[in-house]
């Protein structure tokens, strides 16, 4: 008894820095999400509305287009993360000259701070000067007017995320391809298992409990992603059409100051996020050999 | 001496005192006032980078004067100077003194985050500003600006255009005129206009040019009128004319001018500079009067100025009231409409013979005298956002010019209604 007393007390710091940094504005948001807090209620304080912010979000015509982006958004991304990530892991696994440099190489996007990348590749879409139109009239496509319309407008930040995105599965998958014992594929291989079978019953089994966790992340990630799409659609352009439900909060609370009616959103998001936890964690139960 | 999977051996309060007392000495390292607390003044800016240099150097004859006192600048865009000011200021922080545009004070005074001057600053000094450079709600004044306009008007490079255009006929003829594939590759390489075509604040002066406006004097949009119709009409004609290039927007505009690759911006005076730098000729004229309506553009017109924190400690307050009116003393305004070309925002410094008798002073003089002040009301973030939405759809072809105006109107009233909820 005595020893988990200590083993507490040598909690209790770190228990208290979570408390400060994640109970408290947790269980602060969900207050907030109860009034009405917002420009005009600041400064007197505000009052206690209920559920009346929740009812706000329900009765908001374009709820189901932001979530229906959102939902989007995050399946191709993460989709094209893991198919990039292991893909790439896959032929970064085999011994060959120059193999460091590569990996470095592609590491790269990950360890650019996302909001330079985010603007550089803003710049990259440009109609007139940006990279990728000029790369497309090498090529022979005409200039796509990436901000014009809102399927251009949406592929742009998804293009850049995916970018930005693929590296980490890249890392993860790579680790789990190199804890995979050896013996595994020599034995299929007498078997007379060919490579796609190989790939198929060894490799990809096998790099599932390793991968589970980080598409678990990278799907909170992803659908909490405000940097990428707020900075290359510049606020959700064209014309507020782009944007998921991140976004969208983010200019509720901070462009029409409105507190209360964000948190309540936030809490929504926050719900939304832990059912698709807890439905992927569910799965990842699963034995790895069924 | 280590037990198996256990603890050192070693008195477990021994060390939470230890613990406690390391974080005692970090949380007094951390907490205590600072000495210099009270002659160290933040200023957080928007200010571009010609801006910035002018004001450094304000800064450095400021703390010249001033021995022991220094002044930490801190930069941000526009937007996020007022989403970091707003969040930092809500927590009791923040910086002493804010620079940015005057639309920027209705929030922020309405948040109580800014102090009403009228009770600081000397009654004879505030009368030395012009009105525009005294924005504020409900009778206080919450800002002094350096500099007034801050408007658009029609900038030509003087090697490409000789005589600017006077109305809007004439402007459209001289643009297809000097839009011109120079290299024959089938790419435009010089354009006759260039003009942001993602910013309402661009639609803004041939609404006014067509007769209508943003909002009421009660605060109530107006964004449902046949002038807006007609305006949203001109600017699709423009795009569409093959004068401008196509999606052009800020950066790409800035660039084509700078480049020497556009014989016409519009653009307001922030840019003046940069271009004169780039070494481009530039020329500066009033925007052309709409032919269609007889009437002139009205670009809206605002004031960039200094607003002071309430969260300034009374320690503070003296030194931090010194340099706001430092920066804004005759001289200093008058050294950023010399460097920058913007107007000045004081009556004595506007009569100084060489601000008085600099002709491009003088035409963006006449450009402000036909703007109209921008509405310093919050809900102007929503009458912006619903425009920016139309003005977009309209140009990229998913709304039509006719549609567009009712939904604006029906947009901002809810939107506005949210933020009253």
């Amino acid at each position: 008894m005595t020893r988990n007393r200590t083993a507490l007390l040598f909690l209790l710091p770190a228990l208290l820095v979570l408390v400060a940094v994640v109970a408290w504005p947790f269980a602060y948001n969900i207050g907030l999400s109860f009034t009405n807090l917002g420009l005009y209620t600041i400064k007197d304080g505000a009052s206690f509305v209920g559920l009346r912010q929740y009812a706000r979000i329900f009765r908001e015509p374009e709820l189901w287009n932001y979530l229906l982006r959102t939902v989007v958004w995050t399946a191709v991304n993460v989709f094209f993360h893991v198919t990039i990530g292991v893909t790439l892991a896959l032929l970064l696994n085999k011994p060959y000259r120059g193999r460091g440099i590569y990996r470095a190489l592609l590491i790269l996007p990950w360890a650019l701070p996302q909001y330079i990348a985010a603007l550089s590749w803003r710049g990259m879409f440009n109609y007139r000067y940006g990279a990728v139109n000029l790369l497309l009239g090498k090529l022979g496509v005409p200039a796509v007017p990436w901000f014009g319309n809102e399927v251009a407008a949406f592929l742009a930040p998804t293009i850049t995320n995916i970018w930005l995105g693929f590296p980490f599965m890249m890392v993860v998958a790579l680790g789990g391809l190199q804890s995979i014992p050896q013996e595994l594929y020599e034995a299929a291989e007498l078997d007379g298992a060919g490579r796609w079978w190989r790939l198929r019953t060894i490799t990809l089994p096998l790099l599932r409990p390793v991968l589970l966790p980080a598409v678990i992340l990278g799907t909170i990630w992803t659908f909490n992603n405000l940097n990428v799409i707020w900075l290359v659609t510049n606020q959700g352009e064209p014309g507020d059409k782009t944007h998921i439900l991140v976004t969208y909060v983010y200019k509720a609370a901070f462009n029409y100051y409105r507190y209360g009616y964000a948190a309540a959103f936030s809490v929504l998001i926050f719900f939304i996020l832990m059912g698709l936890t807890w439905v992927s964690y569910r799965r990842s139960q699963r034995p790895t050999w069924a | 001496m280590t037990r198996p999977g256990g603890f050192p051996q070693r008195n477990p309060a021994a060390l939470l005192a230890a613990a406690a007392v390391a974080g005692l000495v970090l949380c007094a390292v951390a907490c205590a006032p600072r000495p210099d607390a009270a002659t160290r003044l933040s200023l957080w800016e928007q200010m571009d980078p010609a801006q910035q240099a002018v004001l450094a150097r304000q800064l450095t004859e400021f703390e010249r004067l001033h021995p022991g006192v220094t002044v930490e600048t801190n930069h941000f865009e526009t937007d996020k100077l007022r989403t970091q000011f707003q969040t930092a200021g809500l927590a009791g922080a923040g910086p002493d003194l804010v620079y940015g545009p005057s639309d920027q004070v209705g929030p922020f005074s309405i948040m109580g985050l800014i102090l009403p001057l009228e009770g600081l600053v000397d009654p004879d000094t505030l009368k030395l500003f012009v009105e525009a450079a005294r924005p504020g709600l409900s009778g206080h004044v919450y800002a002094l600006a350096d500099q007034v306009g801050n408007h658009l008007t029609l900038v030509y490079n003087k090697a490409l255009v000789h005589e600017p255009a006077t109305d809007t006929d004439l402007w459209l003829r001289q643009a297809k005129e000097l839009t011109r594939d120079l290299d024959g590759d089938g790419r435009i390489d010089r354009y006759g206009i260039v003009m942001n075509l993602t910013e309402p604040f661009w639609l803004v002066p041939w609404l006014g040019g067509f007769g209508g406006w943003v909002m009421d004097e009660q605060g109530r949009p107006t964004l449902d009128t046949p002038a807006q119709t007609q305006a949203l009409e001109f600017m699709r004609s423009i795009a569409q004319s093959g004068v401008i290039p196509p999606n052009c927007d800020y950066p790409l505009m800035d660039t084509l001018f700078k480049q020497g690759a556009a014989a016409y911006a519009v653009n307001g005076p922030w840019s003046w500079q940069s271009y004169r730098d780039a070494g481009i000729d530039v020329g500066l004229a009033v925007l052309p009067r709409i032919s269609q309506s007889g009437l002139y553009p009205t670009p809206m017109t605002a004031a960039l100025g200094y607003s002071m924190s309430v969260h300034v400690p009374p320690a503070r307050r003296a030194l931090v009231l010194e340099l706001l009116t430092f920066l804004t003393s005759a001289r200093k305004v008058a050294e950023v409409s010399r460097s920058l070309g913007a107007l000045p925002s004081r009556i004595d410094v506007a009569a100084w013979p060489d601000i008085a008798g600099n002709a491009m002073l003088h035409t963006s003089w006449e450009q402000l005298r036909r703007g109209r002040p921008m509405p310093i009301v919050p809900e102007m973030r929503v009458i912006w956002d619903v425009m920016r939405t139309a003005y977009q759809q309209v140009l990229g072809g998913a709304m039509s010019p006719q549609q567009a105006p009712a939904w604006m109107q029906a947009q901002a009233v809810r939107k506005i209604e949210e933020l009253r909820l």
